[in-house]
């Protein structure tokens, strides 16, 4: 389960992304940084809200990047991340706001809450918010 | 700048000409391949893999051995300890 910090001896990081699918050049980063921390055996994981979870969209994932839609498509990153054990959420007004189903998304994603965020970012390490 | 005291390596992991965080990521996947004890040597060019190196080794627990620098090329030491 995403949901909850599964370990308390590791350190762990809260990646927030707030950006989305209109803003390529601020896509990629949290998928970077989140890979790397768990390259370095962090528990990790990426929170999307406000306009982030466009950036999960089946149909986004292979068309857009970094460079917009040249080099690696988003989907590189992601997997990059999730194969690291890096985890996904969003929450459901986020969906709504952008008139999204979570099964609009790729695979993976989990749906947490306010309290359930709040609860993540009390007892991480660290919380970084793009 | 070589060092004639580092221990030869069990495994080159090659990862000139890759940005930020793959040296790291494919180095974190590379070490699990190894033995505890035995040596990877990275290879790489991106200007900020020494202090990402040292980081990772820190955080890991595994021990960087040595870091040296040939042309544009960093070659990095680590040791599987666990």
């Amino acid at each position: 389960m995403a949901t909850t910090w599964a370990d308390d001896s590791e350190t762990k990081i809260l990646y927030v992304q707030t950006h989305g699918a209109d803003d390529p050049g601020r896509s990629a980063t949290p998928f970077f940084l989140a890979a790397s921390a768990a390259a370095m055996e962090f528990e990790v994981k990426i929170y999307f809200t406000m306009y982030g979870p466009t950036l999960l969209r089946k149909d986004v994932v292979d068309k857009i990047g970094p460079k917009g839609d040249q080099g690696q498509p988003l989907r590189y990153f992601i997997e990059q991340a999730t194969s690291l054990g890096v985890r996904l959420l969003v929450c459901q007004p986020s969906l709504d706001l952008n008139d999204l189903v979570l099964d609009d998304l790729i695979d993976g994603v989990e749906v947490i809450g306010g309290a359930a965020f709040n609860d993540l970012a009390a007892s991480a390490d660290a919380v970084i918010s793009f | 700048m070589s060092e004639p005291t580092a221990p030869p390596a069990d495994e080159v992991l090659d990862c000139t000409g890759l940005a930020c965080p793959l040296p790291v990521v494919k180095t974190a996947q590379a070490i699990k391949n190894l033995s505890p004890g035995q040596v990877l040597e990275l290879l790489a060019t991106d200007p900020g893999v020494e202090p990402d190196m040292r980081a990772w080794s820190s955080r890991t627990g595994n021990e960087l051995l040595g870091i040296s620098k040939q042309a544009d090329v960093f070659h990095i030491l680590i040791r599987r300890v666990k």
